[in-house]
């Protein structure tokens, strides 16, 4: 049978697949994980994702945008799933989450880079699990005999300082939006951010009463209102643009990516995704500083053609 | 080229004619008095000469004729004697032999038309041949001194389509030592065949065969492969044809790129290869299969992401380019061969078969590259539901194919295809495997075809005549339950099979009618592209110059379209061989004084033309583009200003031979216009097989009905002919000229309602169809015609034609002026 495509919209998940005798590409979007950040859609590179701004109804809270994919534009390359900073999108070929892009080095991964020393952990802390907004930490407690550990009081004191915790994180829907380690005694979990730029709410702009932006945003503490007015927090920003999308005030959110930490890769796809990510300066200034002098040049002619046209 | 000069009216010195009759041996003389004849003849004006022949044909009657005009300074030839369409060509090499123009020649049929058609009215007969050699004599006086035209001929080839018959048509010109132009539009040639497993009946692999043939054809230096490029634009006519191409890009140049596949190896993105019908997937960078020719890799834009893997894999080579854009070629060529093929019909629109909605229905097309080893799924016959193997399979034949809801033809080649895959999957499973085949009639003729079905029959296949009428699914199996009639037993059936295999209708290739529109060739009612002639001239498109070649022109299997690939070769060599290009002078010569498009917007010719041999511009003159013109007429009876000439068939020259035909009795005549392709060879044909009819009709011979003007009919009917007949192929298909016959049908009902409505009885004007095997038909016609002129009597034509003598004299009248 000549390929079938299918296109299937839930309330939990949309649905993208192509089917051939012998392949089965699918492509699911978890709506609850889905922050309605723009990333995907930067990132994509047959611009194929649409991110929707949903009407909000008087009164109520601000709905986080709604992200569209193009079945007939989307060719299953997974970039959006390696770029989602929620993990909210998979990529499955057959089942398996195999991403070519990867394996052949076409476009970098992420890197989510969170260290833990649970040998400093306090033993009756949950702190950080509690902190993560996205409830992506379990707290697991092992006692000296190897079984699990449910009521600390229970414990003698030279059980108790026996006892190893574990932390579980699901790297894999982690914005690395750092609140874990401000939560926690210092020193015992790292976090680096995988992007890094810019947020700042012009107060003159910004409306007043209007909290948009704070409703969407998947991370608790990143904004917060002083007043009737919504403040940044920048230590705790993703700088994933959910609240960009919502804002209903041109200039009033500005948001800036500047850097994106990946593994290195030498990609055309991954140059043009990074200038829409952040912007042609500062993809000119990773590539300068990978020594990518081709990339660069190809860069640096787009950033110039488009400035003529300006 | 030379034009046909119009400005050489008759020759000012005085008109000598010689008139030579032919005894036939007894053939004429048998029946007409050749005495009487030659008396007659001698009373006719200006005939000067009139010599009488055992036989004209054999070289004393012709030298009879040479003598004729040197010693009796003849400057014009009638011969009486057979059928034109016998010797005319004959007898006009023998006066040009004589020094005369071939064109200053006439032919009487007095054989034909009158010693074999009459022979128990001899009276009658001598009649009729007397009136015969009176119409030529006066024809003959108006005859011009023609030139033949000569056009210089391009020595070169494009053939479109690199299918099995493509290939084969530009190999066997390419060896003749013609350049070949190959106009491919997919990215390789191949055609169908490259993406079949194995052909029947000897299951020979068929890319085997195949490859070392694409290979042959991409590396002969007389061929140049254009692929991954459409046809825009073709101007010109035969031997001068000026074809514009446009090359799409592959982003890959052709020159540097060495087929080594590195660039796909890295690249990460795969997409339905259209190639396997999408059962499996190619690189973005890719080559359709493997023994692609030309061997160049292409990249699908629609679905690369652009990382530039490949350029690095590419490395120094530099055969990677994104900038490519659209290249145009022209190129000229003095013949073209059409070998566009065919498409399959995926059956969508038969929800009752299930195609598109239960996983486990295919087409036969997918069943050929689920089985072939090198296809997506390395050779397994599987499921796609569970991607198993099926322990039953169903094949049903004819899936839209003589169905008079889709497509009532036959296509030809799926018995023997669907014979081939079921002994492929008894060979392969022996007794693991059950099938049947679902059947209307089994049609094997060919060479060893039926052999084959013997075969299949022997291997415990279960044959069942009947046609399914619906498929259901198993929800939970995905197995599939047939509903069926066996015809043979007379009772309904319902048989449980894994999978089903749809032999479905091959369809014209999608782009036909844009083909058609650019090459201005004819399409039949099914679609496929209409030849010259069905028997005599299949591999030649109406237009000079054009040859079919394949499936593009009626479905055939692999042999018959490598057998036509050769022989269009073959035909398209005789017009690039040659250095020239001869036409014969009887085309269309437009009197730019009188055509009106410089005054209003006319264009009536242009738009009559089957041809588009006519050229309109605004506030100009129409041009013909002589060389186009194949002489129909049509554009000359339908000039609204008579501004128009046909050479050799003058508005002038037939009303002599109306006139003449009428002069005497003319109430007692049926007057015939005869097409010469069809009705005047149907007449002959008549004569040939001696069915007699009534010796009353006088019979005008024209290239094609479209050429009978109004006027003819009218002049007619003002000099008072008993009954009127025009003759023409068989419509819709059988016109010579395309659709001359369609024009002369809309001219002459128009006619008929006015003349009906001025109080002309209905059956004395009759447009008729005969063709050039019905010489039964044609003495049946001219009898009932006799008859009903008969039954009418002459008092009440007469009558009839004073009433309407004064309003046609008065509609003539105007068109003179």
């Amino acid at each position: 049978m000549p390929l079938k495509t299918v296109k299937k919209d839930t309330a939990d998940t949309l649905t993208l697949e192509w089917i051939l005798h012998v392949k089965n590409y699918k492509l699911a979007l978890d709506k609850a994980r889905c922050a309605g950040c723009q990333i995907c859609s930067l990132a994509c590179p047959k611009e194929a994702i649409k991110v929707e701004k949903q009407p909000k109804a008087q009164g109520e809270k601000a709905k986080k945008a709604k992200v569209d994919i193009d079945l007939a534009k989307c060719n299953f390359c997974g970039i959006c799933d390696v770029t989602c900073p929620y993990g909210a999108i998979k990529l499955t070929l057959n089942g398996n989450h195999d991403l070519s892009v990867l394996a052949k080095e076409s476009y970098p991964e992420l890197v989510r880079d969170i260290k833990v020393d649970t040998r400093q952990c306090p033993k009756d802390c949950d702190d950080c699990a509690e902190a993560c907004p996205l409830d992506l930490i379990t707290v697991s407690k092992v006692g000296f005999g190897g079984k699990p550990v449910t009521n600390m009081e229970a414990l003698t004191p030279s059980e108790r300082s026996r006892v190893q915790i574990n932390l579980a994180i699901q790297k894999e829907y982690c914005p690395t939006c750092r609140v874990c380690e401000y939560k926690c005694a210092p020193g015992v979990i790292k976090v680096h951010k995988f992007m890094e730029g810019k947020i700042s709410i012009d107060q003159a702009k910004c409306p007043e009463g209007c909290t948009d932006c704070l409703d969407v945003c998947p991370i608790t503490g990143a904004l917060y209102l002083v007043d009737g007015k919504v403040h940044v927090n920048e230590l705790f920003c993703d700088y994933c643009g959910a609240c960009k999308v919502v804002c209903p005030v041109d200039e009033a959110l500005t948001l800036k990516r500047t850097r994106i930490l990946h593994t290195p890769v030498h990609s055309g796809t991954w140059n043009k995704a990074l200038e829409r990510l952040t912007s042609p300066v500062d993809a000119v200034k990773e590539l300068k500083a990978t020594g990518s002098k081709k990339a660069r040049e190809a860069v640096c002619k787009r950033f110039v053609f488009e400035e003529v046209i300006r | 080229m030379s034009q046909p000069e119009t400005d050489k009216q008759p020759a000012p010195e005085q008109l000598r004619i010689g008139v030579f009759i032919c005894h036939c041996g007894l053939n004429i003389a048998g029946t007409v008095d050749i005495k009487e004849l030659v008396e007659y003849s001698k009373t006719i004006p200006d005939v000067v000469y009139v010599k009488e022949n055992r036989y004209t044909c054999a070289d004393p009657g012709q030298e009879e004729i040479r003598k004729g005009i040197r010693d009796y300074k003849l400057n014009r030839v009638v011969v009486a004697a057979c059928s034109p369409r016998m010797h005319e060509a004959t007898f006009r090499r023998t006066v040009s032999e004589a020094g005369l123009n071939p064109f200053l020649f006439e032919m009487a049929n007095i054989r034909e038309f009158s010693s074999w058609c009459h022979p128990s009215t001899p009276k009658e007969a001598t009649e009729r041949a007397k009136d015969a050699i009176k119409m030529a004599v006066a024809k003959a006086r108006l005859l011009m001194p023609l030139q033949t035209i000569e056009v210089p001929v391009t020595n070169k080839a494009l053939v479109i389509g690199g299918g099995i018959a493509g290939m084969n048509a530009a190999l066997d010109l390419a060896e003749m030592g013609f350049k070949v132009y190959l106009l491919e539009k997919s990215e390789s040639i191949g055609g169908h065949m490259a993406a079949l497993d194995k052909t029947f009946p000897t299951l020979d692999c068929s890319i085997c065969i195949e490859g070392p043939k694409m290979v042959d054809v991409g590396r002969h230096p007389n061929i140049q492969i254009i692929a991954n490029a459409d046809l825009i634009k073709v101007d010109g006519y035969v031997g001068n044809f000026k074809v514009k191409i446009r090359r799409n890009p592959r982003y890959v140049m052709a020159d540097k790129c060495t087929g080594c596949g590195e660039c796909k190896d890295v690249c990460p993105i795969e997409f339905p290869n259209e190639w396997d019908l999408n059962l499996g997937t190619r690189k973005a960078i890719s080559v359709p299969f493997d023994q692609a020719v030309p061997l160049i890799y292409t990249i699908n834009k629609d679905y690369c992401i652009e990382c530039y893997k490949c350029v690095d894999a590419c490395g120094a080579r530099e055969a990677i380019n994104f900038e490519q854009k659209p290249e145009e070629i022209d190129i000229e060529v003095g013949a073209i061969i059409v070998a566009t093929g065919y498409d399959v019909y995926l059956p969508y629109d038969m929800p009752l078969l299930g195609y598109g909605k239960y996983l486990n229905v295919i087409t036969s097309m997918e069943f050929e590259r689920l089985i072939l080893a090198a296809g997506p799924t390395g050779g397994k016959v599987i499921r796609q539901s569970d991607g198993q193997k099926p322990h039953s399979v169903a094949f049903i034949q004819c899936v839209g194919s003589r169905d008079k809801n889709k497509y009532p033809y036959c296509s030809n080649y799926c018995c023997m295809y669907t014979l081939k895959h079921v002994v492929q999957l008894k060979e392969k499973y022996k007794e693991d495997i059950e099938v049947y085949v679902f059947y209307m009639d089994m049609r094997s003729p060919g060479k060893g075809y039926e052999e084959f079905y013997d075969r299949a029959r022997e291997k415990g296949v279960n044959f069942i005549r009947g046609r399914v009428s619906r498929i259901d699914e198993d929800p939970k199996t995905h197995n599939l339950i047939l509903h069926s009639e066996d015809e043979n037993l007379g009772v309904p059936i319902e048989v449980e099979a894994e999978m089903v295999v749809l032999a479905t209708a091959s369809i014209p290739k999608k782009g036909s009618d844009e083909l058609a529109r650019i090459l201005n060739l004819t399409r039949g009612a099914d679609g496929f592209f209409m030849e010259s002639h069905p028997k005599l001239k299949p591999l030649d498109a109406p237009t000079d110059g054009i040859f079919f070649a394949g499936a593009c022109q009626g479905l055939k299997d692999i042999p018959y379209s490598v057998s036509q690939g050769s022989g269009a070769a073959s035909r398209a060599a005789t017009v690039i061989s040659k250095p020239t290009w001869k036409i014969e002078p009887i085309v269309s010569v437009i009197d730019e004084s009188k055509c009106r498009n410089v005054t209003v917007k006319c264009g009536i010719c242009a738009d009559k033309c089957p041809y588009q041999a006519i050229k309109i511009e605004p506030n100009k003159p129409a041009q013909v583009i002589t060389a186009s013109c194949h002489g129909c007429g049509t554009c000359v009876a339908e000039c609204p200003q008579d501004a128009i000439t046909q050479m050799h068939f003058t508005d002038a020259q037939i009303l002599a031979q109306i006139r003449a035909a009428l002069e005497k009795d003319p109430e007692d005549k049926i007057l015939a216009f005869l097409c010469n392709w069809c009705s005047y060879a149907g007449a002959d044909l008549a004569g040939t097989s001696r069915f007699e009819y009534p010796p009353s009709i006088r019979a005008i011979r024209v290239m094609c009905s479209g050429r009978v003007d109004r006027d003819f009919i009218l002049e007619a009917l003002r000099l008072g002919a008993g009954m009127v007949l025009v003759a023409a192929c068989h419509l819709p298909y059988d016109c010579h000229y395309i659709s001359g016959n369609y024009k002369m049908k809309a001219r002459t009902d128009a006619l008929k309602g006015m003349l009906e409505k001025l109080g002309m009885s209905p059956e004395r004007f009759r447009v008729e169809y005969v063709s050039a095997a019905e010489g039964v038909h044609y003495a049946e016609l001219i009898r009932e015609i006799d008859a009903q002129m008969h039954a009418l009597g002459k008092e009440k034509i007469k009558a009839e034609n004073a009433k309407l003598k004064p309003v046609i004299e008065n509609m003539l009248k105007r068109k003179k002026q």
